[in-house]
């Protein structure tokens, strides 16, 4: 008997594949052996939200007058964080001030934005619906490429299934956000259990699932022989055109050994989720808590130093959200202000926003608590919060509100401080390309731009805020 | 082996020598410059490239001194250039033919050696595939024996979404599905020019994409048993967005499936026949069936029948021959070493060439009963399935079908597909502009829309079309045809009688109180109404929709002009692009209110375009789909006209010339300035030696197309969107920036065509192109750019014949595309393989 768990699962014979792309042909899985003396990678998680994120949002309620005129009239300023309080919202990021940046003023016009932004703000273009609107990988896997692992990235999402961009169910894997390459959009993790079992499929304790792992590995194994054997009969280009292809499919088969090699590892963080993290038809705020779990145990395990979060999305109907537990909320509604309960709109979306927070919250301390090198994990950890589609529930993109945490090695000098970047159209504006490639550039990608430029922009787009590097 | 096609091939193009084949850890001989090189770069080329001169940090005097790695990379330099005579610089005093075949010749020898030849590799690509000296080719004096290498030619994406629902054995409408769970792997390069070589091969990319196709596509091929066996519901899905099912599963799973215990090994023979037949489209043979009989007992012993099954049916998808078209030939080399395709092989070549499915009943037939083995049965098969209208029907590209536009149907879409690939303007699609720019009428391809673009594409799409349906003179008519659709979006008969009801309509109510008793007026008028069914909407419950019918005919009728046959306010309205054809625009949708409408208020008096319902109609300063708005965005950035790379497209498409590759340190900017035209930041900027020694190739033939802007609309005059310039500003929305103007200049330098009486000053693109369209050598290089397309390869010298029976066949049909392609599809070169690839 197979039932609807087993196709998903079976389905992610492929997927976990899938989760390794792009790097194939590139990284050997020699290259994820720790060497002697080596560094620990870096590790970068970046969490979305839909239904835009209010720049006032972000505003500690402790400025001066003379500061919160500043913002009002959205000009360039820093402040020193650690001297003022978070918006209430804010409050579980209280401990973690030191390593907490709110940047202001990024823009994303050249994204496509408002209800619905496929993976626009990870990729700076305007995606849609369709796989030719991919124009490249998204920022979180060019990230991962500079930083090789057994898995590469993993994706986990609380899917949308409402709207212009919904997903056929929750507990599924299906397209996500983020984008390997040119037309070829990610898959990414429905649910808490659905993630586990393929994540850590390689030290199930379920006889099913030692199975299925057996299947795929011989399915491999015999696919692989044969296309090799094939390839042998030809030289040249002939040659070529079935070796790569054999050579792929050892690649996999080589990565799978190497996580067969982390079984101990693998199988001492492999999550234990409660059992309410495993329910089906759990809240939306159990199914982003269950995510966080997979999220931790993936980075901790050293199955992968990337992860990209889907906390939500415009069209996911939010269960479980503080004081309104018996509704259904509808994201869009709220976005045009509909209260529920008694509980107005902005209320909701601080309430939601709280339970992202305290979820942030866990990932830092989590990280903090895991020794790693001379300091603890978290030290080369970056955390992006930001929303998928601009400032609002109808964003125009001029404005992408970033909450950023950065360990001690972090290569960007942001740590402890408000951030307002000049206005769209002002002189010296920067968008989300000249972050990303900020980033990019940081962490050894010399990049000269990454991503679209904005059309209505009339001075020069390219290139990274110099002023973030360490040493800007 | 591969060497041998080489040989065959490229014989002069890069020496004997390359064709030795050296393993790779065969120690080479040392290294020397013998006394006959040493001449010829003594006198060539030393006097730049030596010690003290070292132009272009290149020396030559050293070459024995260097270690390997560097004396290869110096040799690949100098056979690139060597080769595309780009040097000695043109001003300089040129080696004779026979020095510059001595130089490549030793060249490819010693590259030849360690197997380091970059041109080599390269001269297989699309970029290089005017390589082969145009005058050669055409002349006549070729007369080696054609064919094609023996072959592995990846799938097109096309081909890969109709073979996956071969898999499932759809047939007719049932082939109109999207299939939800599978994700194309394959994908075309984004530019100008034949996109589908058979060079590529299968990367780890592929893999991954394929690996969740096959499980996707397994488990609906086995869906309708598994509810048959109980072990799923009928209405049980896992994604509630991927409800469709196969009618049935294949009886031999289904057989499987249903067993109790292991399988007999009949019944898993039986299985393995039906997945390759499905998939591969063969039997297995004896190896084959026994591995997968091991396989497949295997995984049932593991997993049961249900997933021991699936295991097989996941292998067969991933096996690499579903994803590779298979051309080797069959039977005895004849004596010039060729094989001609397997009839089978045949079938398939013919049937991929001109459509995206599989052969037909009667092609497979043709070739099953030993009536593919001749050059008259290709001329049979190829004419008959251009006589069949239905086989390949389909959109030119369903890609481009969104909510807004349907791809133009056609009968063979492949064949207008050579033409998109070959003019390019599809890429205007990734050509994203800033709106106001275009004083608000141009909308970028967003969520469900493929925008402005997406429209002009489609009709591009359609006026190829039509020329390709008369199928005379067409690339003529292609290149100076003035005739265009332009919101075409029903057809003649039924735009002229739309116009008529809606004229018969203002007639019969512009006497009436319409202004102040719409409700009445309809309900008195009800029956008259009724009777024209272009105007159904209006009814007694939307009295106010006559107002705006009333108000349109009156800025339509009411001033001498015809309507567009869409009403602006219908649901959904985006016809907004006319201005980029140079006509005037349409209105806004809510010029003329909506059904709510009460008040019947005057619009704003503006110019608006008289539509001529009877299309494909002739647009003043346009000549063919090169002044094609679709084209001319294609081929622009996003903020200006391009003439460097509409210049480059000429060169290149239509005059077979190269265009060598920018240098990979130039960092090519046009500089602002606040009072110049582009053209003449153009001209500044390419001046210096160093870069106007490609540029000359380009730019004398791109600045003609000045007279259009960035947006493919005509213009005598160039904003200079520079703040220095603005002299009103505009609030973006119903107004617009305005800025101080230049006059632009439009002349330009036609070289190239092979005939003095064309090539000269030119004033305009039009007075190019109406000389273009006379030459020869234009006509040429679109055949030789077909041969490119119906081949999947660049042409080389042998494949001169076939090109020039193509040409002879156009030219004598009165310039029929379609006598292009079955002179094409029954040459030497697409019948004929040169041996099979090495067998170890």
């Amino acid at each position: 008997m197979t039932d609807r768990r087993d196709f998903i699962r079976n389905a992610f014979l492929a997927l976990g594949g899938l989760s390794l792309p792009g790097a194939l042909p590139r990284v050997s899985a020699s290259q994820f052996a720790p060497r002697p003396g080596d560094l620990a990678p870096m590790r970068f998680i970046f969490i979305h939200k839909g239904n835009g994120l209010y720049p006032s949002f972000l505003v500690p309620p402790t400025f001066s007058k003379e500061e919160m005129d500043k913002e009002k009239r959205r000009e360039a300023f820093t402040v020193d964080l650690t001297k003022h309080s978070l918006p209430d919202w804010m409050g579980p990021l209280e401990a973690h001030k030191d390593n907490l940046t709110l940047l202001q003023g990024l823009s994303g016009k050249m994204c496509t934005v408002g209800h619905h932004s496929w993976c626009s703000s990870l990729g700076v273009f305007k995606a849609n619906e369709r796989l030719s609107s991919i124009k490249w990988a998204t920022v979180d896997f060019e990230l991962a490429k500079l930083f090789p692992s057994p898995l590469e990235h993993i994706e986990l999402a609380c899917f949308p299934t409402g709207g212009g961009n919904a997903r056929g169910g929750l507990d599924t894997i299906a397209m996500g956000f983020s984008a390997r390459g040119a037309q070829q959009a990610n898959y990414a993790f429905g649910s808490p259990r659905i993630a586990v079992d393929e994540i850590f499929k390689s030290v199930s304790s379920d006889a099913g699932g030692k199975v299925r792992y057996q299947l795929e590995r011989k399915l491999l194994e015999f696919v692989g022989g044969n296309q090799a054997e094939l390839a042998h009969r030809f030289d040249g280009i002939e040659h070529r055109k079935i070796g790569n292809y054999a050579q792929s499919i050892e690649d996999i088969r080589v990565r799978n050994r190497k996580v067969d090699e982390m079984a101990d590892i693998v199988k001492q963080h492999a999550p234990k989720l409660d059992a309410r993290y495993l329910a089906d038809g759990m809240s939306t705020f159990d199914r982003q808590a269950g995510h966080v779990e997979v999220l931790l145990s993936s980075l901790i395990s050293g199955l992968t130093n990337v992860v990209a979060f889907t906390i939500d999305e415009l069209g996911h109907d939010y269960t479980g959200i503080t004081g309104l537990e018996a509704e259904k909320v509808n994201m869009h509604d709220v976005g045009h202000g509909k209260s529920y309960g008694g509980v107005a709109a902005d209320d909701i979306r601080k309430r939601c926003g709280e339970h992202h927070m305290t979820l942030v919250d866990r990932i830092v301390s989590r990280l903090k608590s895991v020794p790693e090198g001379s300091g603890t994990m978290f030290d080369n950890t970056m955390v992006f919060y930001f929303p998928d589609g601009g400032e609002t529930h109808h964003a125009h993109g001029t404005e992408f509100p970033f909450v950023v945490l950065s360990g001690s090695n972090s290569r960007l000098n942001i740590a402890g401080q408000y951030i307002r970047l000049p206005y769209w159209g002002a002189e010296n504006h920067k968008t989300l390309g000249n972050f990303y490639t900020t980033l990019l550039n940081a962490y050894g990608n010399p990049i000269k731009h990454y991503g679209s430029f904005d059309m209505a922009l009339k001075h020069d787009q390219s290139g990274p805020i110099k002023q973030m590097f360490m040493h800007g | 082996m591969a060497s041998k096609f080489l040989h065959a091939h490229w014989p002069r193009v890069l020496g004997a020598g390359a064709l030795i084949s050296v393993a790779a850890h065969a120690k080479p001989a040392d290294f020397k410059v013998t006394d006959g090189i040493a001449v010829i770069l003594e006198a060539r080329c030393q006097s730049c490239h030596e010690d003290g001169t070292e132009k272009g940090d290149l020396r030559l005097d050293n070459l024995e001194l260097l270690p390997l790695e560097a004396r290869l990379d110096t040799l690949n330099r100098m056979q690139e250039q060597v080769y595309f005579q780009q040097m000695p610089p043109r001003d300089k005093r040129q080696p004779s033919a026979d020095e510059r075949e001595t130089l490549l010749a030793w060249l490819a020898n010693e590259l030849g050696r360690h197997q380091a030849s970059r041109l080599e590799d390269k001269l297989r690509y699309p970029d290089y595939g005017n390589a082969v000296d145009h005058e050669r080719l055409f002349s006549g004096k070729i007369h080696a024996a054609a064919s094609t290498p023996a072959r592995r030619w990846l799938v097109s994406p096309q081909i890969f979404e109709q073979r996956v629902k071969d898999v499932f054995g759809l047939e007719g409408r049932e082939r109109d599905i999207a299939l939800y769970g599978v994700t194309n792997p394959f994908t075309l390069p984004e530019k100008s020019g034949v996109r589908y070589y058979d060079n590529d091969i299968l990367s780890g990319g592929h893999l991954l994409q394929m690996m969740a196709n096959a499980q996707w596509i397994s488990q609906k091929q086995i869906r309708p048993a598994r509810v048959k066996n109980g072990e799923i519901r009928a209405d049980e899905f896992a994604d509630a967005r991927d409800r469709w099912s196969p009618r049935s599963t294949p009886a031999a799973f289904e057989e499987v499936i249903l067993q109790k215990g292991m399988p007999a090994e009949k019944q898993l023979a039986a299985a393995i026949h039906t997945q390759f037949g499905l998939v591969l489209r063969r039997e297995p043979d004896e190896a084959e069936l026994g591995k997968y009989l091991d396989l497949t007992r295997e995984a049932i012993q593991l997993g049961g029948n249900t997933e021991g099954l699936r295991q097989m049916l996941v292998a067969v998808l991933l096996e690499s021959e579903f994803l590779y078209r298979l051309e080797f030939g069959s039977g005895n080399p004849d004596h010039h070493g060729r094989k001609m395709l397997s009839p089978r092989e045949g079938a398939y070549a013919i049937s991929y060439a001109l459509g995206d499915r599989g052969p037909d009943a009667a092609l497979l037939e043709a070739a099953a009963s030993g009536k593919l083995d001749t050059r008259e049965d290709y001329h049979r098969e190829v004419t008959r399935l251009l006589d069949d209208k239905e086989y390949y029907k389909g959109s030119v590209d369903p890609a481009f079908t969104t909510s807004k536009v349907t791809s133009h149907i056609t009968s063979h879409p492949r064949i207008n597909r050579f033409f998109r690939d070959f003019f390019g303007y599809p890429m205007a699609v990734k050509i994203f502009k800033d709106t106001e720019r275009s004083e608000g009428y141009y909308r970028n391809p967003d969520r469900g829309t493929l925008g402005t673009p997406g429209f002009l594409v489609d009709e591009a799409d359609r006026i190829v079309d039509w020329h390709l349906q008369r199928d005379r003179d067409v690339f003529a008519n292609l290149l100076t045809s003035d005739k265009f659709f332009v919101y075409h979006n029903r057809g003649n008969e039924e735009g002229a009688k739309i116009i008529r009801e809606w004229r018969e309509a203002y007639e019969h109510f512009k006497h009436t109180d319409w202004k102040n008793d719409p409700a009445g007026i309809v309900a008195a008028n009800i029956e008259f109404i009724k009777a024209r069914p272009s105007m159904r909407e209006l009814d007694e419950q939307r009295p106010g929709l006559l107002m705006a019918y009333m108000l349109f005919f009156e800025d339509y009728f009411g001033k001498g002009r015809t309507p567009f046959t869409t009403v602006p306010w219908a649901h959904g309205y985006t016809f907004h692009h006319s201005t980029f054809y140079g006509l005037p625009p349409t209105p806004a949708i809510y010029r003329y209110g909506n059904w709510r409408s009460r008040e019947a208020k005057e619009p704003e008096p503006m110019e608006l375009w008289d539509y001529p319902a009877e299309q494909p109609f002739s647009i003043p300063n346009r000549m063919g789909i090169l002044t094609h708005p679709a084209w001319l965005i294609a081929h622009s950035t996003n903020f200006h006209a391009d003439p460097i790379r509409r210049g480059r497209w000429v060169r290149e498409k239509l005059l077979a010339g190269r265009v060598p590759d920018i240098p990979i340190t130039v960092d090519a900017q046009v500089p602002e300035h606040p009072h110049k035209t582009f053209r003449e930041r153009v001209e500044t900027v390419t001046q210096p030696e160093s870069c106007w020694k490609c540029h000359y190739s380009m730019n004398p033939l791109g600045l003609s197309f000045e007279m259009y802007d960035d947006f493919g609309r005509y213009r005598m005059e160039e904003f200079l969107e520079n703040p220095e310039n603005l002299i009103k500003q505009g609030n973006g929305k119903t107004s617009f920036n305005q800025y101080k103007t230049l006059p632009v200049v439009t002349t330009g330098k036609l070289e190239g065509t092979g005939d003095p009486r064309l090539d000269g000053d030119v004033k305009d693109a039009i007075d190019m192109i109406g000389r273009i369209a006379k030459s020869d050598r234009v006509r040429q290089s679109i055949i030789r750019h077909a041969f490119r397309f119906y081949m999947g390869r660049n042409e080389v010298l042998s494949d001169s014949k076939a090109l020039i029976d193509a040409d002879r066949a156009y030219v004598q049909s009165g310039g029929s595309f379609r006598a292009v392609i079955v002179s094409l599809l029954t040459s030497d070169c697409f019948i004929y393989r040169t041996t099979k690839p090495t067998e170890s």
